[in-house]
């Protein structure tokens, strides 16, 4: 019996190790990125490499002064919000429906759009836009974006309604309550949390989809992550504003999923694992 | 008369539940449904200069047959899949076993494994540009202090897929992770305690007991990163745009180029629905796999 301990000893401290060096992969770019982003300009493409350095902000100014990031910042912000609140307006019902009926075809159908390629949609959409002249506006960016909320909402949020029990329903019917008026003053007020996860993660995809912004929007209605591909191309040498860019799109996806990582895999893969 | 109330009023709940999944279904009818029978009746047109459309029936699929950069998207493609799904899920699963010894997962230490998968692809694509720069980037510097040879990583042709199977493979290592780690809290513990009174060594446990009844949740783990794996897009558009030359064209990166650069829809349908067809494919294979080894 004395023995065991000690090799828990050891396995523990073999594990630490272990998951120490796996956070080290996992941060590092990351680090590299803001640190990066903090650098003088011509310490940013230092060889070798610096570490110490007196940290400057000019990166993030240059970004403000040469490119209109707050515009793009505006534009990713109304495509976001807009097809988060559409995929939820449209799929809380839908997901109350399916769990209510058990008919889950609408549901199955929207999950294509989880697994064809974008650029299927993104072909007949460009050619549909274009005869309705709708290149470059924020409606078309905010449909095509809903087709990527519009799974999330209603998968997050099937669970969340068929763990609700019957009864409770059944009790409010039998008080002559309709199907819509339960789904509103007894449903809804339950699965908040499911809401608010569903909410912030239709944000989270519609911030950091690419492919749509790429030919859908102009100039004028250009998105943060549309806007990336060009930082690159005029970036190859400033790479203190590349990663400034870089660290500030990548702020608000990560500060909102922190807010809902207990839910995250379950959201994530669409019902298919409970974790 | 109580059953014509009762009638009347499960017509009008019918009625109800249908107003409250019209919008959702009329949505996808409209953006994906009609797009996608569209998506198919451009792949028989052609578009002349004037973008007038006629009728070439399967010139199309003719042509997608006999295209040399078809076939090499697709050797692409199935190359960068096969060679991510594997990394991903060896190290997703020697990650979730480190995780599963931990006594309990702290919030930071959660938010660290999820911030690669949550932000976007685009950003991971940026970062990785800097740091393997092929002369003044971090990666190389590491690896010529080490004595070992530097790469041209994202510019070389013969590196450039094994480069992007790593990126993405750093994104979304903690995802398949954490869901194995599901699947491990999930097993029964009275197996283990069997085979530990057995005297198993723990790899024999981990061959013997862990692995098969791990493999329902390694399945769905595959499925949903074949999903994203086979239609490739967001990490190689934003750092090579397919190059060097045509060495990381996928067959999303191509099909998006022929539409949206040289401007033939037809083509480009006909390359996107094949494209489609064998995403489909694959996931239902998997399906039916998942099937076959579900306890």
């Amino acid at each position: 019996m004395t023995e065991a301990p000690i090799d828990d000893v050891w396995i523990r401290r073999m594990n630490t190790l272990q998951l120490a060096v796996a956070g080290i992969i996992i941060m590092a770019p990351v680090v590299w990125m803001v640190l990066s982003s903090f650098k003088p300009s011509f310490e940013v493409t230092a060889y070798p490499p610096t570490l110490i350095f007196s940290p400057t902000v000019e990166n993030y100014g240059q970004l403000m002064q040469t490119t209109p990031f707050f515009s793009y910042a505006v534009n990713s912000l109304i495509v976001t919000v807009g097809s988060a609140g559409l995929g939820l307006l449209f799929g809380i019902p839908a997901a109350f429906a399916v769990s209510w009926t058990r008919i889950s075809w609408p549901a199955i159908l929207t999950l294509a759009a989880r697994m064809a390629p974008g650029t299927l949609f993104l072909l007949p959409w460009y050619v549909m836009f274009r005869q309705v002249g709708l290149i470059g506006s924020y409606t078309a960016l905010i449909l095509s974006h809903a087709v990527i909320t519009l799974p999330i909402v209603i998968w997050i949020l099937l669970p969340s309604f068929d763990n609700i029990p019957r009864s409770v329903f059944e009790a409010a019917q039998v008080d002559g309550c309709g199907v819509t008026r339960i789904l509103w003053r007894i449903a809804l007020p339950l699965v908040g949390s499911g809401i608010a996860v569903a909410a912030i993660l239709a944000f989270v995809f519609s911030w950091n989809y690419f492919l749509f912004a790429l030919v859908l929007s102009n100039g004028d209605t250009k998105t943060l992550i549309a806007a990336a591909f060009n930082f690159v191309g005029e970036g190859s040498t400033q790479w203190g504003a590349l990663m400034a860019a870089a660290t500030l799109i990548a702020l608000p996806p990560l500060i909102l999923a922190t807010l809902v990582q207990r839910w995250l895999v379950a959201g994530l893969t669409l019902g298919a694992v409970k974790g | 008369m109580p059953d014509a109330a009762a009638t009347l009023t499960e017509d009008r709940q019918r009625l109800e539940l249908t107003a409250l999944s019209a919008p959702a279904v009329l949505f996808t009818v409209g953006m994906i449904a009609f797009p996608v029978i569209y998506t198919i009746w451009l792949s028989f047109q052609s578009f002349s200069s004037t973008g007038k459309p006629s009728f070439v029936g399967l010139a199309n699929y003719a042509k997608l047959v006999s295209d040399n950069e078809f076939w090499h998207g697709l050797w692409v493609t199935v190359a960068l899949y096969v060679l991510s799904l594997v990394l991903q899920l060896v190290f997703g699963i020697w990650l979730a076993l480190v995780l599963s010894h931990a006594r309990r997962l702290s919030s930071i230490v959660r938010s660290l494994f999820i911030s690669p998968f949550m932000m976007p692809p685009v950003v991971a694509g940026m970062m990785w540009l800097v740091v393997l720069d092929p002369s003044l980037g971090a990666a190389n510097y590491i690896l010529t202090s080490l004595h070992l040879p530097p790469s041209d990583w994202l510019a070389s042709p013969t590196w450039v897929i094994p480069t992007v199977a790593l990126i993405d493979t750093w994104q979304w290592t903690p995802y398949v992770a954490l869901i194995v780690l599901g699947g491990l809290q999930s097993l029964p513990p009275s197996v283990y305690e069997a085979a530990q009174i057995d005297g198993a060594s723990p790899f024999k446990t981990f061959q013997r007991i862990t692995l098969p009844l791990l493999l329902p949740t390694i399945v769905t783990a595959t499925i949903l990163r074949s999903v994203d794996l086979l239609r490739f897009f967001d990490i190689i558009y934003i750092t090579t745009q397919g190059g060097p030359g045509n060495a990381s064209n996928t067959l999303n990166i191509y099909g998006f180029r022929v539409g949206f650069e040289f401007f033939n829809i037809g083509y480009a349908s006909a390359l996107m629905l094949t494209l489609t067809a064998i995403v489909f494919g694959v996931v239902l294979a998997f399906n039916r796999l998942r099937g076959a080894v579900a306890w």
